[in-house]
């Protein structure tokens, strides 16, 4: 990993609490908080690992302030699991009275996982948070896949958003699930969401044989798993 | 009014100044810059606010033609700079704050990070103590009501001084100019009514131009802490 950075702000604490405890305490009071994260790649294989590639983490908010944490990567390898470069992690996140949140944003180019089985020109993760005096929510708009291919499956040409949790079998590696969304809270005082653009699940098969044509199944076991993509969002009052 | 203010003075010095820098070394410089006279009249009110958002726009798409002359800004693709289009993601966090005897707003400290995916650029922007760490300088800012009655705009490194960002990680400074609107405060966030523009020198990124003010494909834009 070349060329990595990370910055972040936030405002001095006495100002948090003065503020806190002066005007808009009922608003932005102690259980209100925001969180961000947001990294490009993650591999744990048998081939190799690597882990969360440039990571940025949101630092802790308070009172009515905000922050802002970028880390980014001109070039990633693990050799025969994924190679990938551009990688550019953002996170940013903030506490009003009125309204508070956070949006992350990771994204890679060149993506090649698996010598091949799955490329992509590019993909971004992009998610948001909100939660003001009428309710909480997240979404994950502006997270796409630029000219993504499988290999034996298909491929989209472009930039693309592809439906959240779509599925796709990788026969003898395991599966695959494209746009992998995991949300959070109650969608009235609290809201999260985890998109995984491509969220690669390694499996093996072990035990199932055949005598005299009775057959018992195999078990599928989770070798690993690679990640590109990633951004998390979450804000609650 | 500080949005006459900035139509009387704004295009002109943009031109002039980001094209002056575009043939410039990109050493950052140590000199500690002096203060512009952009205000002819009285100086402009400075709200303390705090602004901080992120996300991605795709520009040209999504145009906000209608708020992007707010505030006396220049429309897109003038002062000698092309269109930066396709994928563009962000992230930043800006703290105003007013100078005693001016009262002109600029940034006590922020960080914006814009990256320009078609061209693999990414700039950098870091500002502390009211001064940007690359080049030492005041950056300085204005906030304005949008023409579409929507909400508010601020606008960091206002012509003249504009202000200084990293390329990449070893690629050398330039002069950038960024603007965010937060259309719909303390309301349901849209993504189709925040808007952000960007505009780069190139003079050391090589990927100078302006997205002009563009609608978020998604993210948020969020003025916060406003008194």
């Amino acid at each position: 990993m070349n060329g990595k950075s990370m910055h972040w702000v936030s405002r001095l604490a006495f100002l948090g609490v003065a503020v806190g405890l002066t005007a808009g305490f009922a608003v932005a009071g102690a259980a209100q908080s925001v969180s961000g994260k947001a990294y490009s790649t993650y591999v744990n294989t048998p081939l190799g690992s690597s882990g969360y590639s440039p990571l940025a983490v949101l630092p802790p908010v308070s009172g009515t302030d905000g922050a802002e944490a970028d880390a980014a990567g001109s070039a990633l390898n693990v050799a025969g699991a994924l190679s990938s470069d551009f990688l550019n992690s953002i996170t940013s996140g903030e506490l009003g009275t009125t309204e508070s949140g956070a949006q992350s944003t990771a994204s890679a180019a060149s993506v090649n996982i698996l010598n091949g089985l799955i490329t992509a020109d590019e993909v971004v993760a992009n998610v948001m948070s909100s939660v003001i005096q009428d309710g909480a929510f997240s979404n994950a708009d502006g997270s796409t896949f630029t000219n993504l291919a499988i290999a034996g499956v298909g491929s989209i040409t472009g930039d693309s958003p592809v439906a959240p949790n779509t599925n796709i079998s990788l026969p003898g590696v395991g599966y695959v699930v494209l746009n992998e969304q995991i949300p959070s809270g109650d969608g009235v005082t609290s809201s999260g969401l985890t998109v995984n653009m491509i969220h690669v699940y390694l499996q093996s098969l072990t035990g199932g044989t055949c005598v005299l044509g009775i057959c018992t199944p195999g078990t599928l076991t989770n070798t690993g798993e690679i990640i590109v993509g990633s951004a998390s969002s979450g804000a609650t009052r | 009014m500080l949005t006459h203010t900035i139509l009387r003075f704004g295009p002109g010095l943009a031109a002039a100044a980001l094209l002056a820098m575009a043939c410039q070394d990109s050493t950052p410089s140590t000199s500690v810059a002096r203060k512009p006279n952009f205000w002819a009249g009285p100086p402009p009110q400075c709200p303390a606010g705090k602004w901080t958002g992120g996300g991605r726009i795709d520009p040209p798409g999504n145009y906000d033609a209608v708020d992007e002359p707010s505030g006396g800004m220049p429309p897109r693709y003038s002062d000698g700079l092309p269109p930066m289009n396709g994928k563009v993601t962000f992230g930043f966090n800006v703290f105003l704050a007013a100078d005693q005897n001016t009262g002109q707003c600029f940034v006590q400290k922020g960080e914006i990070q814009v990256n320009h995916h078609p061209a693999r650029v990414a700039w950098h922007v870091s500002i502390h103590n009211g001064v940007d760490d690359f080049d030492n300088a005041t950056v300085f800012a204005a906030v304005f009501p949008d023409n579409s009655g929507r909400g508010f705009c601020v606008v960091v490194g206002l012509p003249e001084t504009f202000m200084t960002a990293r390329v990449n990680a070893n690629r050398g400074f330039e002069k950038v100019q960024f603007e965010a609107c937060d259309n719909d405060r303390g309301q349901r966030q849209n993504s189709r009514t925040d808007a952000m523009r960007w505009r780069a020198s190139g003079s050391a990124s090589g990927d100078g131009g302006d997205t002009g003010l563009t609608y978020l494909t998604g993210g948020n834009i969020v003025e916060h802490g406003r008194p």
